[in-house]
């Protein structure tokens, strides 16, 4: 059995690793466009920043790819797929057969056209160890920075370099920080918290003009710009599964197997479209641990042992100069639908905010709290009426103590 | 595989097992020591339950998960299962987002003191003896067994 790869992160190698589990002869190929072992892509921010080098960066232990007997072609960009012929065609013109194959092709960054962009001699995007390595050459103390995106990956960035540059400016049409993730008021406490570290906040407000060395927002304000990082937002990469007849809308399109709508062809994480089940909805949730659930599933089924994915919800947990952010579900609970509890300390930049619909946590935020935001997950996760708990989740932190004394022993020693 | 399991009828709620297991993870290996001169923080969290007046208690540790959520939500590869079904984490790769925070149901990962990593449980394996919370728990409200149910 050939079981072929696309995509050398984290969907990719959960793939691999669980095809191996279940198919010790097996050939495995992953193909990479790029030319750096499986790394965590989400910490491009601390390598920029200092905090971890080239070889703490690396994902997997160095024996991975030879214990799991899994080929790696560093380098090497699947150009398209026959699904007839059953291969795929490479930039280095090799054609590689599959029997069962796994498009994990991620993201691109998505670059807006703003007037003179061309002009600007150091614009970058952020998204890979090859964009970093970039930007890290570039900058100096003297640099003025400008990040057009408050996004997770513009904040990240502007993190990692407001100690090492003169200035960093962030602008976002939005009116807030992480405005697809939080409501108003959580987002305004990081944005705070940022801007003691020495970063300028433009919101509401974004790029219409780039001269050679300079950003012009919309509202005149002329920003000096040595470096530009573009990190407005970033779309799923499906032209390669398009181009071979795959159905996709936003994402590739999967069934519970993650296999696409050809047949042997699988796709797993921020690719493709994934059940919300708060919102009923096939959403693109780009998140690092769907990736690795979506890979390990399309694994299993491609190896013959059948699972299915039955959906994710947002998930995010990121700091900020030390701040931590752990949010999931439903944040913004506007809605009449939604009760919402907030316990909050302004100077300490703390927060717990609770949504609650109906008899089900439906999300939650915690910004600096020491609360164990994992049980709240699962709540959500689980669907567990707050009705069959022992306490108000409202009244006091949450612990395991929460649960009925039969459920609790049941979770402590099924070990699940 | 052994792990520590907590028989709540049985915990006293004493704290003798953070005690032990801030020691056991010390420098010096030494009780007083280790409180004086050490800032660590316990892998364990001793949880109350208090029903009409009566408090009783039990004491959580990682549970080593068969299908650990927290390595699926890392997102540096620093926790990882080990080849004995040890759910370990590598400091030295560890950049403390409390992703692991964020997805452990059992809410059994805490920040370190440092704020900077994670600390988890991770039954002793460096001492090479039973962990010490189980070992030197004095009502038997820890133990270290195989649990096959």
């Amino acid at each position: 059995m050939n079981y072929l790869i696309i995509g050398n992160s984290c969907a990719g190698t959960a793939c691999a690793e669980e095809i191996r589990k279940n198919d010790t002869n097996g050939n495995i190929t992953i193909l990479s466009e790029e030319n750096f072992p499986a790394y965590g892509r989400p910490l491009i921010s601390y390598f920029l920043q200092g905090k971890q080098n080239l070889e703490t960066i690396k994902y997997k232990k160095e024996d991975f790819y030879t214990k799991n007997k899994i080929t790696i072609k560093l380098n090497c960009k699947a150009e398209s797929i026959d699904a007839v012929k059953k291969e795929v065609i490479c930039s280095d013109k090799e054609k590689y057969k599959y029997d069962k194959l796994l498009i994990a092709t991620g993201s691109i960054p998505f670059v807006p056209k703003i007037t003179g962009m061309e002009k600007h001699k150091k614009v970058y995007t952020f998204l890979n160890i090859e964009s970093a390595t970039n930007i890290k050459k570039v900058v100096s103390k003297d640099s003025a920075i400008v990040i057009i995106g408050a996004g997770l990956i513009g904040l990240k960035a502007a993190e990692a370099l407001a100690e090492q540059v003169k200035s960093v400016t962030v602008c976002d049409l939005a009116d807030r920080v992480m405005g697809s993730v939080l409501d108003k008021n959580t987002a305004s406490i990081i944005q705070k918290h940022i801007e003691q570290n020495n970063v300028k906040f433009y919101l509401s407000n974004t790029a219409k003009e780039i001269t050679e060395n300079s950003v012009i927002l919309n509202d005149g304000t002329e920003l000096h710009c040595d470096i530009l990082i573009m990190a407005v937002g970033v779309r799923p990469n499906t032209s390669l599964a398009r181009d071979a007849g795959i159905k996709t809308n936003r994402g590739i399109v999967v069934d519970t197997d993650m296999q696409t709508s050809v047949k042997d062809i699988y796709a797993a994480g921020d690719c493709v479209e994934s059940l919300d089940i708060l919102s009923n909805q096939n959403k693109i949730l780009a998140l690092w641990p769907n990736a690795y659930t979506q890979g390990k599933i399309a694994g299993s089924n491609m190896s013959g042992v059948v699972k299915s994915f039955n959906g994710a919800f947002p998930l995010n947990a990121i700091g900020f100069f030390g701040l931590h952010l752990i949010s999931a579900g439903i944040i913004d609970g506007n809605k009449d639908e939604y009760k919402t509890y907030i316990k909050e300390d302004k100077e300490a930049h703390k927060l717990k905010k609770l949504v609650i619909k109906g008899d089900n946590l439906a999300g939650f935020a915690l910004i600096n709290t020491n609360e164990r935001a994992g049980i709240y997950t699962s709540l959500i996760n689980d669907k567990i009426p707050l009705s069959s708990l022992n306490y108000d989740i409202t009244k006091q932190e949450i612990g395991l103590n929460i649960f009925s004394k039969k459920t609790r022993e049941d979770k402590l020693f099924g070990g699940k | 595989m052994k792990k520590v399991y907590a028989f709540e009828k049985n915990c006293l709620g004493c704290g003798l097992c953070e005690v032990y297991c801030r020691t056991a993870h010390s420098k010096s290996k030494d009780i007083i020591k280790t409180y004086k001169k050490e800032n660590i923080d316990s892998a364990i969290t001793i949880e109350e339950i208090e029903k009409k007046g009566v408090k009783t208690f039990f004491a959580l540790q990682c549970r080593h998960c068969k299908d650990p959520k927290c390595v699926q939500a890392c997102i540096s590869g620093a926790m990882y299962k080990d080849k004995n079904g040890i759910v370990r984490n590598i400091k030295e790769k560890c950049v403390g987002c409390q992703s692991c925070i964020m997805a452990c149901p059992f809410g059994a990962i805490k920040m370190s003191v440092s704020g900077t990593v994670i600390s988890k449980c991770d039954l002793c394996t460096e001492s090479g003896n039973e962990p010490a919370c189980a070992k030197n728990c004095p009502n038997g409200a820890l133990k270290f067994m195989e649990n096959d149910s």
